[in-house]
């Protein structure tokens, strides 16, 4: 049985706010978990009771079995990366790193060949005799990685460590934490407010709003099937419609769905979700005629936005807009323009039926 | 790679001392100190001035105000200190209008010039003035032979603004400097006026600044005591009629009255300084000042002549006492000496320096150096003390107030900050009243005056503590803590480090502070403690003015120097930020 970290209960609170809201999570030895959600949800907060920076209001940190919520953080023996680096700037790098092996008191030659060996996972050995001011924001960081890996942690808590980053680096850097990860097999929890940086690292992730655990998954389960609305819109994009479910039709304001009689979700009110790139489009008069007719609806090309490999098209239907991915060559193939009319195909298994309620 | 492979036996060690027990322990110590060293003598002189023979009584203030010639110093007060803010405020803003706001060259040798007074005890500028237009002034005897001459409230004030413009120009330089010129320029492209600017736009930007500098002015003036005391003839201020009744009639009864009555005006500006300063950083946009558009000519001219006024004023006022410690009769014999350098003996003693000069030099040397030059090495010993313990203790306050933040913080704040608030003499006389007793050993020793300016000079240092290390960034102490360091370690290999150029420049404030203040320990000295700034008073009061002009230059020698070393050690200086507030 491997080192487990388990949080149960933890509640964190501010006076009358209540920043943690009684979450329970198990995260086993060697696993990634990444904490998305947006800013002020908690998730920084969550983090420093792991660490032991913020006091536990109420519930528990279990760690290999035992609670450790009265544990001072030195105690603890878990590797912290901040968003700002906190690189000593008064230490070289090799000093920088160098520091969490001689507060132990460790030997100079281990210390040593432990700085070496944590440089080389890097690649900065070259640059050992250089102060903190005199690297990259990307150096900087991979130095502070490797400081905190140093003392070899129990667990590496990871604090929106690419925030600061520009963009290519921040995906290059995500990289390499997820290849020293993979490597070192240590437990990492990484927090975050970048979705797509949560889907593409973790192992699993923890979806937060307002203090609490929205859902908890792999990254395409989040994806594919979003436990709420909020998780569909946070998550990714979503189109919505606001209706009444009876049977495998639900009625909007303007026109009825038809949806995939296996949804779970009683009739009633509802919202209805569905990906961009899950909506079809057609130019008039080419849609086959097998499809569904009460999902097919006309509309007009009012903005179009090149994303790169797709394209992203905002289509007015009758004053409801519905964002629609298509692939590129698709786009250039099938001489989509502004303006245009065309037809609008929602499959009925492409829809996520969430109750009308929960959304606040 | 498991974790025992590498690390085998090397973890972090049990005996750790938690952060909150320290924090806790040297909040304690600190709250303890200031409780008893700033409190006690203020509650003390309260104490005193409302009890005769244990009952509740406002005899004493009956006494003070029925005393015409007493009640006098408070409206002197008033008067002298009113005066002078308003002419140093409006003489400060323009200088520093000209630094911020004009493309005059020379900028770093006026702001360099302008900070001189605070190298130098308040009552250079009363020496000063005397040489030049005193009795036997340079100007009014030599050149125009009248009778008319500076003593009295034409005397101080005229010192007083020179000792107070760095002081009010730091506040002025920072508050132009942080408005934004853009508001300006903004305001003239829509048509108005360079003059309408500067009041419709300039001005009141700078308002909350000014008024701050005003209420510092203000502050620092009332509560002087040096100049008054050399310049002021029979016109008495409070500050000074608190020593007359203390030290010259025995009246503490009075002198704890008087100094009730000058708590008010000084906190009541000292607070109006806080306040305002609140606001005036509000205003501050922090944002890149832009490109400053050349001066058209004429301005140029007129403030280049404008600023060198204050400048030349105070380059006379050091190059006169600095001349006049040299020469054989001012304003008669100019021809050079050392003789005034040879002070009349004052029977003084320091430990250490006396003993070992007086073996190892004969005769006439032996008697300079071992006796008569003890006040200068008390001086030197206690300002080196001075320098290390409030460096070190405001440094502790500031960690803790700014980066600990324990329950009670405010408290501790509250009671760093409000020494600025105690005139010296207040202070001076609160430490008699409080220990002057047989069981508090350190009274009439060196300690009490050590520990006086430290806790006199506490708020400065705090605050320059502070805004240093609300500069570091919490997370890296919270790496330090992650990777196993403990409070001690921490606070030694990473924060330390990171404040050393502060702490160093605090070191320095709190040397030259030692080395000139007055005010409050012209009550601690005794016969066996001598200070040499008190000895410039003493040679003055007894008629020897070439060699209180000598004092005086010794220790604007010595405070030079310090800052010369200070600026190898840390390879930065500048007096900026060290205006004093008391």
């Amino acid at each position: 049985m491997g080192r487990n970290l388990r949080l149960e209960n933890l509640t964190k609170k501010f006076g009358n706010l209540v920043a943690v809201d009684h979450v329970n999570l198990e995260i086993e030895e060697g696993e990634f978990i990444c904490f998305l959600g947006p800013s002020g949800c908690g998730k920084t907060t969550v983090l420093r009771m792991i660490t032991g920076f913020e006091t536990v209001t109420e519930g528990k940190v279990i760690f290999d079995g035992k609670v450790i919520n009265d544990l001072i953080p030195q105690k603890r023996e878990f590797g912290i990366v901040f968003q700002s680096y906190a690189l000593f700037p008064n230490m070289t790098v090799e000093q920088n790193v160098a520091f969490g092996l001689k507060v132990r008191k460790m030997s100079k030659k281990a210390i040593a060949e432990r700085v070496d060996q944590m440089l080389d996972l890097i690649g900065l050995r070259d640059w050992r005799h250089l102060y903190p001011a005199q690297l990259s924001g990307g150096q900087q960081q991979r130095v502070a990685l490797v400081r905190a890996l140093a003392p070899n942690p129990q667990v590496l808590l990871l604090d929106e460590p690419l925030s600061a980053l520009d963009a290519k680096i921040r995906v290059r850097l995500r990289a390499e934490v997820k290849r020293l990860q993979q490597e070192l097999k240590k437990t990492m929890i990484y927090v975050t407010h970048d979705q797509e940086e949560a889907l593409s690292i973790a192992d699993r992730v923890v979806v937060m709003e307002m203090g609490q655990f929205r859902q908890v998954g792999r990254p395409i389960d989040i994806y594919k099937y979003p436990a709420s609305s909020f998780v569909a819109d946070f998550v990714g994009t979503s189109n919505f419609f606001k209706g009444y479910r009876a049977e495998d039709r639900v009625k909007t304001e303007k026109r009825e769905f038809k949806i995939s009689k296996s949804e779970s979700v009683p009739s009633g009110e509802v919202f209805l979700a569905i990906r961009p790139e899950k909506v079809e489009i057609f130019k008039q008069g080419e849609p086959p005629s097998h499809l569904e007719s009460p999902n097919l609806v006309s509309g007009r090309i009012d903005v179009v936005t090149f994303l790169g490999a797709a394209v992203r098209l905002v289509i007015n239907m009758d004053g409801e807009e519905v964002i629609s991915d298509v692939i590129e060559k698709e786009f250039e193939q099938r001489q989509l323009r502004q303006g245009e009319r065309v037809l609008l195909y929602f499959p009925p298994e492409a829809f996520i039926l969430y109750p009308a309620k929960e959304v606040p | 790679m498991s974790r025992t492979d590498v690390l085998k036996d090397y973890s972090i060690a049990s005996t750790l001392l938690s952060d909150r027990t320290l924090t806790g322990i040297a909040m304690g110590f600190l709250l303890a100190v200031m409780t008893f060293f700033m409190l006690y003598p203020v509650y003390d002189i309260c104490r005193l001035s409302f009890f005769k023979e244990g009952v509740l009584t406002l005899t004493n203030y009956a006494d003070y105000f029925t005393n015409a010639r007493i009640f006098r110093s408070l409206t002197n007060s008033l008067y002298v200190a009113f005066v002078t803010t308003a002419i140093t405020t409006v003489m400060a803003f323009f200088f520093a209008y000209g630094l911020t706001r004009t493309t005059i060259p020379g900028k770093g040798i006026f702001y360099t010039i302008s900070t001189f007074p605070l190298i130098a005890p308040s009552i250079i500028q009363g020496l000063a003035l005397i040489l030049l237009f005193g009795r036997n002034g340079l100007v009014t005897r030599y050149l125009l032979q009248t009778d008319w001459n500076i003593y009295g409230a034409t005397g101080i004030i005229a010192a007083e603004c020179l000792y107070c413009f760095p002081n009010a120009l730091f506040i002025l330089y920072t508050t132009l400097s942080a408005v934004d010129t853009r508001l300006d320029e903004a305001a003239q492209s829509l048509g108005a006026s360079a003059l309408k600017t500067f009041y419709k736009v300039t001005l009141p930007a700078a308002k909350y600044g000014i008024a701050s500098a005003a209420a510092l002015v203000f502050n620092l003036t009332i509560t002087d005591f040096g100049v008054p005391v050399v310049i002021g003839g029979n016109y008495s201020v409070l500050a000074t009629e608190i020593y007359q009744q203390v030290i010259g009639m025995q009246r503490f009864d009075l002198g704890a009255t008087i100094s009730v009555i000058l708590l008010i005006p000084s906190v009541g500006a000292f607070l109006l300084n806080y306040y305002l300063t609140k606001k005036s950083y509000a205003l501050i946009s922090g944002q890149a000042r832009p490109f400053l558009q050349p001066s058209r000519p004429f301005k140029k001219w007129a403030f280049s002549i404008y600023c060198w006024i204050p400048c030349l004023l105070i380059l006379i006022v050091f190059g006169s006492v600095f001349l006049g410690s040299f020469v054989k009769t001012w304003p008669y014999d100019f021809s050079l000496t050392l003789r005034h350098y040879n002070f009349p003996s004052l029977g003084g003693h320091a430990p250490l320096w006396t003993n070992f000069w007086a073996s190892v030099l004969k005769g006439e040397w032996q008697s300079i150096i071992a006796y008569k030059y003890a006040p200068i090495w008390n001086s030197l010993w206690v300002s080196i003390l001075v320098a290390v313990g409030g460096a070190s203790l405001t440094l502790l306050a500031g960690y803790i107030v700014e980066k600990k933040k324990p329950k009670g913080e405010q408290v501790l704040y509250t009671l760093s900050v409000l020494p600025a608030a105690i005139p010296g003499t207040v202070m001076g006389l609160g430490y008699i009243l409080a220990f002057n007793k047989p069981y508090y050993f350190f009274y009439g020793t060196f300690w009490i005056i050590i520990i006086n300016i430290i806790i006199c000079n506490f708020t400065l240092g705090v605050l320059s503590s502070i805004a240093n290390l609300k500069q570091i960034d919490r997370s890296i102490e919270e790496a330090a803590v992650s990777l196993g360091a403990n409070p001690v370690t921490t606070f030694t290999r990473v924060v330390f480090p990171l404040t050393k150029t502060a702490f160093f420049s605090n070191m320095a404030f709190f040397f030259m502070r030692a080395m000139t203040t007055i005010s409050a320990v012209i009550f601690l000295i005794s016969a066996k403690v001598k200070l040499a700034a008190i000895e410039i008073i003493f040679l003055d009061i007894d008629g020897r003015t070439a060699s209180a002009n000598a004092m005086c230059t010794i220790i604007i020698v010595i405070v030079v120097g310090m800052l010369l070393a200070m600026r190898l050690i840390t390879g930065k200086a500048g007096l900026k930020g060290m205006a004093v507030s008391n």
